[in-house]
């Protein structure tokens, strides 16, 4: 026990053993340098991954009505999504998926590089430290909960029981308000380290250059009291990272550009071409997964137009013999794949007019599946009014199929994907 | 008086262990976690689900899984590194190794559900693919990693043993 140590006052007992023990921890790589460069790698990839996570809330545009999944508690969205540029789904959500993928890498690298942290003695020094500990579990916990359920929820699968969406952005919240406090906290020790250690210059030592990080003046940090002889550089280190990074961010990019890039995708689920017909491609949900009757989707299948002086009623052919346009639009799914197609159906505008609805102001899109929390959707009235805003009929030239949601199906530019309502039975104007 | 508040100022931080920013801070970091947290107990079905998740995350990541391969680590280095001089083909042929069985293991963590074909049904179900590709996926890619690591190895170890 050293002098400072006597001078404090007693601790509440904890193990001295084992990890408790800061000369357990043998790796000479760990330190504050080495925490510093992950994190300012980690800090812009979970920048963009929580904007684009929260635009990609906004573009669900929960304040119309039947968008909402659940209650956000503070409604701060505050613009319309846009209709333009078409791709905009695609680009935030793409980032979204690729950002929280090539983040993982080192997230795991940075928990490792700091663990001995999590053992410090004593374990609390202030009522300072007290509190970014506490903030700490919430980072960490919910750091690894909101990755977790990301990387789950893009291959579908869903061990954990609650609904996806609120824990996701919940946690994210909790996640980003433990990162928020984080920051503040630890920005002195990375600009200490950076001025002591150079940015870069840790990552040209070869391994007989390669030596144990000091500790830095007045600072608690992971840097080893008994280190072992290293057997790895930290370019080596950093270099692995990287490279696992830069896969995941590459399988990711597959799954959001597609074409000729589609093969990167690799261990990403969405990599598989479903054929080459007109049809064959990314669907979301299948027909057979919705238990909608066959009858439903038959001659028999009407839309019905409501919310004007004329309630309309139309059969396929009465939409086949109205004025038909054409457009390129995306598929652009939460999961962080997309798909363009070329779309042929009839614009949103011209069904208004022919019921005799005047400039609506909201639109609203129901399927004829039975339940489902995503058969409806909202638009706004910049969304009802783009040009390529329409009832899609056809798709590449052919009639939909029934997974892409024959008879009809809505498809408005730059809206997420599962808002583009498969098999439209009824749109209501307001 | 600046003295005045000079004085106050460390008193707090010799009481609080942080400037009174830090506090602010904190507090407001504090706030609204726990307002998140209340949100999503109030809304999931069921809260303990989430509770058991969250810290089921930190449990199983700083007790049980970093540990793991720290442990899986420490046998690697003292089965190449035993005894004799660490001779640069020995600490060389380590890291040919960490890295592809690290590449191989993240890719396995992060794609297990479909690795595994995890609930499978679902996804035949909403995407009309199968997940029967995956395992022989990241098996060839478990293989090249390890068979390309090998092969520079092998590249360099005239070299390195030159070296010695």
């Amino acid at each position: 026990m050293d002098d400072e140590e006597a001078r404090r006052p007693p601790s509440p007992p904890l193990p001295r053993g084992g990890p408790f023990r800061r000369s357990s921890w043998k790796s000479p790589l760990r330190g504050p340098w080495l925490a510093s460069f992950l994190s300012s790698a980690l800090l812009p990839l979970i920048a963009i991954c929580a904007l684009t996570g929260f635009l990609s809330h906004a573009a669900y545009e929960t304040d119309l009505s039947g968008n909402a999944l659940f209650d956000e508690g503070v409604d701060f969205y505050f613009f319309d999504w846009p209709t333009s540029p078409a791709w905009l789904y695609v680009a935030t959500q793409g980032l979204h998926i690729i950002t929280g993928l090539a983040a993982i890498p080192i997230l795991l690298a940075k928990l490792w590089a700091v663990i001995p942290q999590l053992f410090e003695r004593p374990g609390a020094r202030s009522f300072a430290h007290v509190l970014d500990r506490i903030a700490l579990s919430l980072l960490v916990g919910g750091a690894l909960f909101v990755f977790a359920t990301g990387v789950l929820n893009i291959q579908i699968y869903y061990p954990f029981g609650f609904s996806f969406v609120p824990a996701h952005y919940f946690g994210s919240i909790v996640f980003l308000a433990g990162l928020a406090l984080h920051i503040v906290t630890k920005l002195g020790v990375m600009r200490s380290a950076f001025r002591e250690r150079g940015v870069v210059a840790p990552l040209k030592e070869d391994l007989e250059h390669t030596r144990p990080e000091p500790p830095l003046e007045g600072r608690h940090t992971s840097a080893p009291a008994d280190p072992a002889p290293p057997t790895m550089t930290r370019r080596l280190l950093i270099g692995t990272v990287g490279a696992g990074s830069v896969g995941l961010a590459a399988m990711g990019t597959g799954q959001v550009v597609g074409g000729p890039l589609r093969d990167l995708t690799f261990l990403a689920p969405r990599g598989e071409s479903a054929g080459d017909g007109p049809n064959d491609f990314m669907v979301n949900k299948t027909f057979e997964a919705v238990d909608i009757p066959m009858e439903k989707v038959g001659p028999g299948w009407r839309l019905r137009i409501e919310g004007g002086e004329r309630p309309a009623t139309l059969t396929r052919e009465d939409l086949l013999g109205m004025e038909l346009i054409e457009a390129d639009l995306p598929i652009a799914c939460v999961e962080g794949w997309s798909t363009t197609q070329r779309w042929t159906g009839v614009r949103l505008t011209e069904l208004a007019r022919l019921a005799e609805i005047d400039s609506p102001g909201g639109l609203q899109v129901r399927s004829l599946q039975a339940d489902g929390p995503l058969r409806q959707a909202s638009l706004n009235r910049g969304q009802i009014e783009s040009p390529d805003s329409m009832l899609a009929l056809m798709v590449n030239g052919a009639d939909l199929s029934l997974d892409h949601g024959f008879p009809a199906r809505l498809m408005v530019p730059a809206l997420p994907g599962v808002h583009n309502t498969k098999w439209v039975g009824e749109m209501v104007f307001s | 008086m600046g003295g005045g508040d000079g004085v106050l100022l460390r008193r707090f931080a010799y009481e609080y262990g942080s400037n009174p920013l830090h506090l602010l801070a904190a507090l407001a970091a504090l706030l609204v976690s726990a307002w998140a947290l209340a949100q999503a107990l109030g809304q999931l079905e069921p809260p303990g689900k989430f509770v058991v998740w969250f810290l089921g995350a930190i449990l199983l990541h700083d007790l049980l899984f970093l540990p793991f391969y720290a442990v899986l680590g420490r046998l690697a280095e003292r089965a190449f590194l035993r005894g004799e001089a660490r001779s640069r083909l020995r600490v060389a042929a380590l890291n040919h190794l960490r890295v592809p069985v690290i590449l191989s293991a993240l890719a396995f963590l992060v794609w297990y559900p479909d690795i595994l074909a995890k609930s499978s049904e679902g996804f035949e179900n909403a995407t009309g693919l199968t997940k029967d590709v995956y395992l022989g996926r990241w098996l060839l890619l478990t293989a090249v990693l390890f068979a390309g690591s090998a092969l520079v190895l092998a590249l360099r170890a005239r070299r390195l043993r030159g070296a010695g």
